[in-house]
């Protein structure tokens, strides 16, 4: 099962799914649950959402991602892309009885819990949920992120090779979410957990669309005036977006990536596209489509509901009280001291 | 006779009346009145940046040499004549003391040195852009420098759960002018790379007020019984950023401060 | 016809297993998992930070001396939530910690289980629990 896309970020905010959850009514709602790949709509009833004063959909508010839905489906389920209404109300049941199965992703949940019972921060597994009923984020009839191609896998065997042996030399080695640079639930596209808080705050103001994600207090101001990226020599940890508006769907192009972005092994011709659109009035839906010839040779999308949540976002200053560093290379000199103590 | 006396003070009256109202109109040029947004509020959107050296130090002040020589001119103090009312910042005596150990001792001292998150006011007049998205309930600031933002609650006040180094931001109008108020702050930002500090007691209270299609009136008041005597006040111009296409750019710094504060427990190349 | 799905009984407490090798190693990394810290002290500071919380407390050890040590915990942010405050642990509040010392030897842990006296689990535990002395 690949968590590749749960990095670890040493202390994530534990348990906002298991509060929104308990907000919410613990049945998945059926009628939005149907969306064919890859359009961000739902079949049947389309639900208008309110404007903005400017007269733009409304996406405002405070949104979590949190779900159970594995990012990659199960390699058992093969080509099929919805569990029956049944079938969800059966694995909810069963992972919320404790019961660890493939067909759930508890995210977060899983590094924390090596770290601290969760139960501490309100982490309440009988209120885990799924948002809906596909089996995995990645749509379509694999589920899965296409097969990396040799360039890629080369490119990034060749990263790892280099810091073999030295991941505890310097700050310089060590993984970008613990230097603070760029924590993995802070990153673009944006991807849930079970039970962590990958808040999101959305203001929307006119010709502009702000998305601030709780952890690291990821800001992205997005212009929605139809200009183009910024100069190509101009690169970016999270590249640079710009926006329009499709009717009511929010559609998001990202560009200008550094080439040590790396969002799962890609390089910088990563290129994202980003839908928002909202479904219900507590029901956003975030799809995104991802692709980089250098790293696959098709583009992927996947599917997120976002769900209205109970704030506030909070203040998120992860570099100013980082003890992680410095506590780890410390830690690193040590273990070599007494190493050389011992003669070795 | 009597006419005449009649027509004197009357004509006396009507001067004083035309005198009155001249002054008056000289005093009072009618207030630059703001578009309005789609919900009728003054439109404060847009990208706006401070042009003065109060991130240098808030009060008057000549040019200085830098604190790295091999950077010669480029990282010298440039002058200033101040933003603070009255040019003087009122400390209480042991205050006063620390303000002047943090001056000496800046670059290690000085939190922006870090890459830490400015704090409020600074984070207004670092020498960097800052964007102001009005939404109907939320006034969204995002600011070049570190990824700093905050969200100005524009509905009823509410109270911080805890402290952050950006605060606790509630506002509301009063006429033209967006009032912020602003507590719950920690007490290691600085105002300015001259040592001018807070506790965290502090209480910040903005106003922005448009005054003309291109700039902005920036004023702060801070108050903090456990440094200053009294409440004092900063005050500046912001300039929209009118060029095409103006946008904040990434600026996270981090990296930058890495070797600074990380650099002396990497490894030692053995021998 | 039924789809079958693997399941494996595990408590979500017990995912190291399943837990990626580069995230298990940071924590490892940090803390040592050959050093146990079983300690009951009371609150000094409590440091509502990100991306760790950390509580500092007393602890008092056999030879009489007073060790203060800071205890590592998850993000406040989820705390402020559910409704607790900087003044959700008082100064002397006395707690009990199970959990890893830091790597560099430091008078650090992070707080894997941390309950009152009473066997109440904090935080949750607060509004239930006797507090310290009153500010």
């Amino acid at each position: 099962m690949s968590h590749r896309s749960f990095a670890l970020t040493a202390a994530l905010v534990a348990v906002v799914a298991a509060l929104s959850v308990a907000l919410l009514a613990p049945q998945v709602a059926t009628g939005q649950n149907q969306s064919s790949a890859p359009k961000a709509t739902t079949a049947g009833k389309t639900w208008t959402p309110p404007r903005t004063p400017d007269g733009k959909a409304d996406l405002q508010g405070i949104w979590s991602d949190n779900t159970l839905t594995p990012f990659e489906r199960p390699k058992s389920l093969g080509a099929k892309e919805f569990y029956t209404d049944k079938e969800l109300a059966d694995l909810t049941r069963r992972v919320r009885a404790g019961e660890n199965t493939e067909g759930a992703e508890l995210g977060a949940a899983n590094q924390q819990a090596v770290r601290y019972d969760l139960e501490l921060y309100g982490f309440d597994r009988t209120k885990l949920r799924y948002t809906s009923n596909r089996t995995s984020l990645v749509v379509g009839p694999e589920g899965t992120v296409p097969p990396m191609l040799p360039q890629a896998r080369e490119r990034n065997a060749e990263r790892n090779a280099q810091n073999k042996g030295h991941e505890f030399d310097s700050y310089a080695n060590r993984p970008l979410s613990e230097r603070c640079i760029l924590m993995n639930q802070e990153r673009i596209p944006m991807t849930p957990g079970a039970n962590e808080g990958n808040l999101l705050q959305i203001v929307q103001g006119p010709g502009y669309v702000t998305l601030v994600h709780e952890i690291d207090h990821s800001t992205r101001v997005i212009p929605t005036d139809g200009r183009p990226h910024i100069p190509q020599n101009i690169r970016l940890w999270q590249g640079d977006s710009v926006g329009h508006w499709e009717g009511d769907t929010l559609v998001v192009d990202t560009t200008n990536f550094t080439n040590l972005t790396n969002y799962r092994g890609t390089g910088e011709k990563l290129h994202l596209i980003e839908r928002f659109s909202r479904s219900a009035d507590d029901t956003m839906i975030y799809q995104f489509t991802v692709e980089d010839p250098t790293t696959w040779a098709k583009a992927w999308t996947a599917e997120v509901p976002w769900t209205k949540t109970k704030g506030p976002v909070f203040e998120y200053a992860c570099h100013e009280g980082n003890t992680m560093i410095s506590t780890i290379l410390r830690g690193a000199r040590v273990s070599e001291a007494e190493a050389a103590k011992k003669g070795k | 006779m009597r006419n005449a006396l009649r027509r004197a003070v009357i004509a006396s009256m009507a001067g004083g009346i035309v005198l009155l109202a001249a002054t008056l109109g000289a005093a009072q040029a009618p207030a630059y009145r703001a578009p309005r947004t789609a919900d009728g509020k003054p439109n404060l959107n847009g990208i706006w940046q401070a042009l003065n050296s109060a991130n240098w130090d808030l009060q008057g002040h000549a040019a200085g040499k830098g604190p790295v020589a091999s950077l010669g001119a480029v990282f010298s103090v440039p002058p200033g004549l101040g933003v603070v009312d009255g040019d003087e910042i009122p400390y209480l005596p042991a205050a006063a003391a620390k303000k002047k150990d943090n001056q000496a001792n800046w670059v290690k001292l000085d939190p922006e040195v870090k890459c830490y998150l400015p704090g409020v006011p600074r984070a207004t007049y670092l020498p960097y852009p800052f964007q102001i998205v009005q939404g109907p309930q939320n006034i969204l600031i995002s600011y070049e420098f570190a990824g700093a933002v905050r969200t100005v609650n524009m509905g009823a006040p509410t109270k911080a759960p805890g402290d952050s180094w950006m605060g606790w931001s509630n506002g509301h109008w009063e006429g033209e002018t967006l009032v912020v108020d602003v507590t719950s702050l920690m007490e290691d930002t600085w105002f300015d790379r001259a040592g001018n500090f807070h506790s965290d007691a502090l209480h910040v209270v903005e106003r922005y007020t448009p005054r003309s299609a291109d700039t902005l009136m920036y004023e702060a008041t801070i108050t903090d019984p456990k440094v200053f005597s009294r409440p004092w006040k900063i005050s500046m111009p912001l300039y929209r950023r009118v060029e095409k296409n103006a946008k904040l750019l990434e600026y996270k710094c981090v990296e930058f401060a890495e070797e600074l504060l990380y650099g002396p427990l990497s490894k030692k190349p053995s021998n | 016809m039924r789809t079958r799905l693997l399941v494996a009984v595990t408590a979500v407490i017990l995912l190291l297993a399943a837990v990626p090798a580069w995230a298990h190693h940071a924590f490892a990394a940090e803390f040592d998992q050959n050093k146990p810290v079983k300690v009951q002290g009371s609150v000094v500071k409590w440091e509502l930070t990100n991306p760790h919380s950390w509580i500092h407390i007393d602890v008092k050890g056999n030879d009489g001396k007073t060790v203060t040590w800071m205890i590592e915990g998850a993000s406040p942010n989820n705390l402020y939530r559910l409704g607790f405050t900087k003044e959700s642990l008082p100064p002397g509040s006395v707690i009990l910690v199970e959990g890893f010392q830091a790597k560099d030897g430091s008078t650090r842990a992070v707080g894997r289980n941390i309950t009152f006296k009473d066997g109440k689990k904090l935080f949750l535990g607060l509004s239930e629990a006797e507090s310290g002395p009153s500010k």
